[in-house]
């Protein structure tokens, strides 16, 4: 491609005569890609390659008084080593976002798998309809979990009202068990779309094919329908993990003392207890654990894919 | 292209996808112009001062004066917590007014980044109480201060009095009443909860800062965790579990007894045997102010006797302006556990004093860990 522009431009000898700029625009192709590029590269270079160096920076260092001590150390990365609280909060981050990753999927499949083989008319209007919930602001969603979940809440004063219950359950807010339901239900939109995505794409010629070939439903959904949408599948996963692992205001409002997780933590340290470096350190070592996760999960999900296919 | 028409035609299913598509953007278009339109609006209030304060503050019943002055009302930032504050500040955000309290003061002070108050430019400066504004610290050059008080009271325990059993007197221990587990609640602020634990666990506030009082007052809190159904600064959250009765018996201030008990709730603010935790809390003034006029009305109206007595009456905390209490005879006052002397109030408690940066950094660390369970 680069070749044939360039010789069309030496076969041409006047083509921009004012400006230069213009000609090696027109020459060079990959000049004109980056400029193309260049909006989304300047975002991406101040947004995040930027913060993200300073970050990595500062996480090297340590905190003296209320200012910083500058000297490389790696001291805050041996704590988060050796202290037992660092480990169990990202430990119970993972728990908490996994679960809620699992239920979203799992609950989402089956709403994106009835829009893309079920519904025949107005499926933009299906789509719009299940992210709908999404038009509200995430703070407004986790709040109205709290109303449905609260100690006064729809669900228990409906179990009340039914009489099947006699005091409130007070497993519902305040726990772990909130912040799993809040975060399934408030990502769920990232969830049905790209599954949506990769069902609708599937040829349906093949399953009538695996039908004619006598497969039935239940062995047609594992080895043609399943398979072919695992990209969905796994984009959703991501999707809805990497972020949910440091979510921060689902935990702070819903989880308790016991729901805390490593988002929490990390807004402490860099509001009451007064410890950028470490603040620094942590979102780090987050980073890098959801990127070995990630990569694990990748490598796991393609050994599955090899094996069914 | 009407409205209406799309909803029928989305009834009837015949919503093309571009007429979808030219509605989205309509609707667009509508969104993104909307702040403009705002924006221009409120054009006056970015000429306000803007006060950083807690919860709760941000009423027009304490800035009479001033909209009387502006017509509009300041503009508002709220902290949970005077360290969330002062971290916040110390990164960059610029405010004309803050309010820390007196433990908080002199380490604020020494952040370099307020000046200090000339209180002749208030018309309210007479009539404050002169013991409220001779704290350790308030001192700064040419007669002028630090930080004017504002409001003082007490952190003690609300509990509900039809739920909450008491086996003798009222005392700090019915935080840590074991038959209530799951059903106490907390400040989840440092600055509150730490002292409080120092007083439970008998530390004098003058030790507060050895090891030993550390220790001491770790193993209260860690005792105190698992009772703990949440901790948190939103006092609206403590005072709705206590009118649901999701919780019998939590950490508040003064406000949150005083506001509950006008909702006819059956609680009482207690007043332990062991003293409550007392404080003075006060207006600093930022070193770069953009509008300092308006700052110091902001002062002079939260000094006003308008303002006193909606903090007295209907927040149930003390004022700093002697005049505010003549509109109380002293029963309601000693039921609201205030006094026209503050003193009297003030040093029955345990008052907070000031500590050092590193203490407190250390203190908030371990509190943090120990509200994660560790």
């Amino acid at each position: 491609m680069a070749e044939t522009s360039l010789s069309q431009a030496k076969a041409d000898p006047t083509p921009y005569k004012g400006s230069r700029l213009g000609g090696l625009l027109h020459r060079n192709e990959t000049l004109r890609g980056y400029l193309l590029m260049s909006p989304t590269m300047v975002i991406m270079t101040v947004g995040i390659l930027v913060p993200f160096i300073i970050l990595l920076v500062m996480s090297f260092w340590t905190r003296e008084g209320f200012g910083f001590d500058t000297t490389l150390t790696t001291t805050n990365y041996q704590r988060v080593w050796t202290e037992p609280i660092f480990g169990a909060l990202l430990s119970r981050s993972f728990w908490i976002s996994g679960v809620a990753t699992v239920a979203t999927v799992l609950l989402c499949y089956p709403m994106a798998y009835y829009v893309a083989f079920h519904v025949h008319r107005n499926k933009m209007m299906w789509i719009i309809l299940m992210t709908l919930p999404f038009w509200t602001s995430y703070l407004l969603r986790v709040f109205a979990w709290k109303v449905i979940l609260g100690y006064e809440g729809v669900i228990n004063s409906g179990l009340m009202s039914l009489g099947l219950i006699e005091a409130p359950l007070e497993f519902l807010l305040y726990s772990q068990t909130a912040v799993i339901i809040t975060l399934a239900h408030a990502w769920a939109a990232f969830a049905i779309l790209p599954l949506y995505v990769s069902l609708e794409k599937i040829d349906k010629s093949l399953l009538e094919a695996a039908t004619d070939l006598g497969d039935g439903p239940v062995t047609r959904f594992l080895r043609i329908t399943l398979p072919l949408s695992m990209p969905g599948v796994i984009a959703a996963s991501f999707l809805i993990f990497i972020p949910t692992t440091g979510d921060y205001i689902t935990p702070a409002l819903l989880g308790g003392p016991d729901g805390a997780m490593i988002g929490n933590f990390i807004q402490l340290q860099f509001g009451a207890v007064n410890n950028w470096p470490m603040g620094a350190t942590l979102s780090i070592v987050l980073m890098l654990w959801i990127s070995a996760i990630a990569l694990v999960f990748l490598f796991v999900t393609r050994k599955a894919q090899e094996k069914i296919a | 292209m009407d409205v209406v028409d799309q909803l029928g035609s989305v009834r009837e299913g015949k919503l093309s996808r571009r007429a979808f598509t030219r509605g989205l953007l309509s609707a667009g278009v509508a969104m993104a112009t909307v702040p403009a339109g705002t924006r221009r609006a409120m054009a006056a209030a970015e000429d306000q001062a803007s006060y950083f304060t807690w919860g709760g503050y941000d009423i027009p019943e304490l800035f009479v004066p001033y909209q009387e002055k502006h017509g509009e009302l300041p503009n508002f930032s709220i902290f949970g917590g005077s360290e969330e504050a002062l971290t916040k500040m110390r990164g960059g955000f610029v405010v004309d007014v803050s309010h820390p309290c007196n433990s908080g003061m002199p380490r604020w002070v020494k952040t370099g980044l307020f000046q200090p108050i000339d209180t002749s430019r208030l018309s309210n400066w007479p009539d404050v109480i002169p013991e409220l504004v001779d704290l350790p610290g308030n001192q700064a050059d040419g007669g002028k201060i630090w930080m004017t008080p504002f409001d003082w009271g007490q952190t003690s325990v609300t509990y509900r009095t039809d739920l909450f059993e008491l086996e003798g007197d009222e005392s700090w221990d019915m935080l840590w009443d074991k038959r209530y587990t799951g059903r106490l609640g907390s400040l989840a602020s440092g600055g509150d909860a730490w002292w409080c634990g120092a007083i439970k666990a008998g530390v004098p506030m003058s030790d507060i800062a050895t090891d030993e009082a550390f220790e001491k007052i770790a193993a209260v809190m860690r005792e105190q965790r698992p009772l703990i159904r949440v901790y948190t600064d939103d006092t609206t959250t403590l005072e709705q579990a206590l009118s649901s009765g999701e919780m019998a018996a939590a950490m508040t201030w003064n406000s949150s007894a005083t506001l509950l008990q006008s909702e006819g709730v059956p609680v009482k603010f207690a007043n332990p045997k062991e003293g409550a935790l007392t404080w003075v809390c006060g207006l600093m003034v930022h070193k770069d102010a953009p509008n300092l006029d308006r700052a110091y009305d902001v002062i002079d109206s939260l000094l006003s006797v308008d303002s006193g007595k909606f903090m007295i009456n209907d927040y149930g905390y003390g004022h700093s302006n002697a005049k505010s209490f003549n509109e109380f005879d002293a029963e309601t006052l000693a039921n609201l556990g205030l006094s026209k002397n503050p003193a009297d109030v003030l040093e029955a408690g345990h008052f907070q004093i000031p500590q050092s940066q590193e203490w407190e950094t250390r203190m908030n660390e371990t509190f943090e860990q120990i509200k994660a369970g560790f």
